[in-house]
């Protein structure tokens, strides 16, 4: 997989000190360097195009920890999101942010690290509380860590610290700079996993499965604890067999019994998401399973479709492996009962659960 | 009124002398001549049209298309007609065209779309989305300009559907990237029956989507057996129709949705409920959450009914009804 292209640096007011900001301006010198201001408004045709070639640098003022935006009517993980940017290179075809940002480009924010001080403080005043902590919700985790350098100084701040983990999610085969890191305690590696032909079709320009679950075998055999999303599960004909086909893959390259855990959770959209990849990538696919409005006004497949999927792919991954940590993102305690036999009943519930399988996993 | 801003000289024109195409000031589509014929007969023209000199000697119109197309039907030789002079700006002329047109009628869409158009010769998008949407009554954004902008490619009768209110925009928007033959069809079926813009639009996402999952064109799908059947069928009204052909493509579109909403209602029927009483599952059975309604005229009917329901057998798999349902 090939580093992505930037065209260009957008420099916001402010953040020319950061310290982020500087190291980025050493790793790519021939860059050319555009300043802007941070409230300036963006082009409508450049938020449609999502501006995926431009890096803008910015110094952040909001929380850069926060908890993941889960309903009441759906079991959520009780996640919290580490946000370190806006943004990826890489162009999924269903990814939310193409209707979620109201600003184009690859946003970076370079005074995160600056901030981890004060995140740290969060983290050390709950010490009977365990932080999960990912920073793939709103952009890939390991997609720029060739520019940004994440990797360098997220890892040692919280592999020192017992009442967390972090999570690093991608779909890359970045993993050179992750592996050269001294720091395994605490963190996860994971990758989002689809067939074969949603790879190739939607998930554009994103790493192939192969070289996903190659990626994660060489982390798993550097040491590192990994974890697997299987989401947004998409239903087409022919689909239980080709995520047959990914499931034998794991089966090829990865020790299960370092799994902290696998998520499964099926293709979901806001009706406006609908329009923003009609636009982007017309005459798609994605929209024609039986879609029907859910309770948190996302669009979800029809319940027993959704029930079916899930089962038979935990099912078929728990032959792989019995205690892989599978759970279900955000679905209903029914759901969970008739596809999985059993449930967290709730939110609090899965918390315990996934806390449980780090104390298993990391003591 | 708008002080005149320009000089213009009145000239007794021959209508032949006029080109009379749709040229790059003209902002009428589907119109109908007749009352405007009917009122040149009776009173002649109040307005002179406004043209200006082509290069060849003749006329292009500014203003007055539709005036000088009556007096051309009526068999009029000439006219009086006001004479712009030859270095009058282009973009002034579409605007005094624009000014005549919205003081005397209602524009359609079509019609706003090639004012839209005819501006982007000349104007940038912030401009034309600022200063243009607003008084044509459009929502003043890029998307919406993008969607007007792209109407004068439809074939005519699509315009003239448009136009005529009878195809939403937004479906004329939707139908724009679909091949012409499918585009077509679509018009027919929408055009024919009456539709409303809603039904118009959940259809047409269906009729794509089936298309797309089945890998066949939008016209075949339209043209199935089931649908003609229900369009030649005399003993229905268009109304009928049009929910007899929302049914089908729905049975297409969501089979297991369909195939679990009827095996729900099988076994509802099957437990022979009290008259008065009703089982409404969850929207879609998305929730957990049913609900039991009792019709009732005094309380001793209610108790009647409560102790008739309580009796029943198979009352309490009433929520298992729909699982035995294939799927996927
Ligand atoms: S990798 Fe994630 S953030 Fe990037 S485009 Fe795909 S879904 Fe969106």
């Amino acid at each position: 997989m090939k580093q992505f292209k930037i065209r260009r640096i957008l420099l916001e007011r402010g953040a020319e000190k950061d310290s982020l900001a500087q190291k980025i301006f050493k790793k790519l010198p021939n860059i050319p360097i555009e300043n802007v201001e941070p409230d300036e408004l963006a082009l409508i045709e450049d938020i449609e195009e999502m501006d995926k070639e431009s890096l803008r640098i910015i110094h952040f003022n909001g929380e850069f920890l926060k908890s993941c935006p889960g309903t009441r009517r759906y079991i959520c993980c009780g996640y919290k999101i580490l946000n370190i940017g806006i943004n990826c290179p890489m162009d999924c075809s269903y990814c939310f942010l193409q209707s979620y940002v109201n600003q184009p480009s690859l946003r970076i924010f370079t005074n995160l690290e600056d901030r981890l001080n004060s995140i740290g403080e969060v983290i050390d005043s709950f010490p009977d509380s365990i932080f999960r902590i990912g920073t793939g919700e709103f952009t890939d985790s390991l997609s720029l860590d060739y520019v940004t350098g994440w990797t360098d100084f997220l890892l040692p701040f919280f592999s020192n610290r017992k009442n967390c983990i972090l999570e690093l999610k991608t779909k890359t085969s970045f993993i050179k700079d992750l592996i050269k890191s001294s720091h395994r305690e605490r963190i996860v590696v994971a990758w989002s996993l689809n067939t074969p032909r949603i790879i190739a079709n939607q998930e554009h320009k994103t790493a192939s499965l192969k070289n996903r679950i190659i990626a994660a075998g060489e982390c798993q055999k550097a040491g590192f604890v990994l974890a697997f999303h299987f989401d947004p599960i998409i239903s087409y004909q022919g689909c239980a067999d080709e995520y047959e086909e990914t499931v034998q893959l794991l089966e090829r390259y990865i020790n299960p019994e370092s799994i902290i855990w696998i998520s499964l959770g099926s293709f979901r959209y806001m009706p406006n998401l609908k329009w923003a990849i009609m636009k982007r990538f017309p005459g798609t696919n994605i929209f024609n399973g039986e879609f029907v409005p859910g309770l948190d006004g996302k669009f979800r497949y029809f319940k027993p479709i959704r029930v079916e999927m899930y089962a038979k792919l935990s099912e078929r991954l728990k032959k792989w492996y019995d205690d892989l940590g599978i759970y279900l993102c955000m679905e209903s305690d029914d759901v969970w009962r008739q596809s999985l036999g059993w449930s967290p009943k709730n939110s609090a519930g899965l918390s315990l659960y996934l806390d449980s399988r780090v104390k298993v996993i990391f003591g | 009124m708008e002080k005149k801003a320009f000089k213009s000289t009145p000239l007794q024109v021959e209508i032949s002398d006029i080109d009379l195409s749709p040229g790059p000031f003209c902002m009428s589509f589907n119109f109908d001549l007749e009352p405007l014929k009917d009122s040149i007969d009776r009173f002649g023209v109040l307005n002179p049209p406004y043209l200006l000199k082509k290069s060849d000697n003749n006329f292009i119109v500014v203003a007055g298309y539709r005036r000088l197309l009556a007096l051309r039907e009526l068999g009029w030789q000439d006219t009086v007609c006001q004479v712009l002079p030859d270095n009058f700006p282009p973009l002034k002329a579409l605007l005094l065209n624009l000014n005549d047109n919205l003081l005397h009628r209602k524009l359609n869409n079509i019609e706003k779309g090639m004012v839209l158009k005819r501006l982007t010769s000349f104007l940038n998008t912030e401009e034309i989305v600022a200063n243009f949407m607003p008084i044509l009554d459009i929502p003043a954004n890029r998307q919406t300009l993008e969607l007007f902008l792209g109407l004068e490619e439809l074939e005519d009768t699509v315009k003239v559907s448009v136009a005529m209110e009878r195809l939403s925009l937004r479906i004329a928007g939707l139908i724009r990237s679909i091949g012409k033959d499918d585009r077509l069809k679509i018009n027919d079926l929408f055009t024919s029956l009456k539709w409303s813009f809603n039904q118009q639009w959940e259809t047409i996402q269906w009729i794509i989507e089936i298309a797309s999952r089945e890998g066949r064109p939008i016209k075949e799908i339209v043209d199935e057996r089931q649908i003609i059947e229900v369009l030649n069928n005399n003993r229905m009204n268009k109304p009928q129709k049009v929910k007899a052909i929302v049914k089908i493509l729905k049975a297409r579109r969501f089979p297991s949705l369909l195939e679990t909403e009827k095996l729900f209602k099988i076994g509802i029927f099957n437990l022979s409920l009290p008259s008065g009483i009703k089982i409404i599952p969850p929207p879609f059975f998305e929730g957990i959450d049913y609900k039991l309604e009792i019709v009732f005229t005094k309380g001793k009917e209610l108790k009647e009914k409560l102790t008739e329901l309580s009796n029943l057998s198979g009352l309490e798999k009433i929520t298992d009804f729909w699982k035995g349902a294939e799927h996927g």
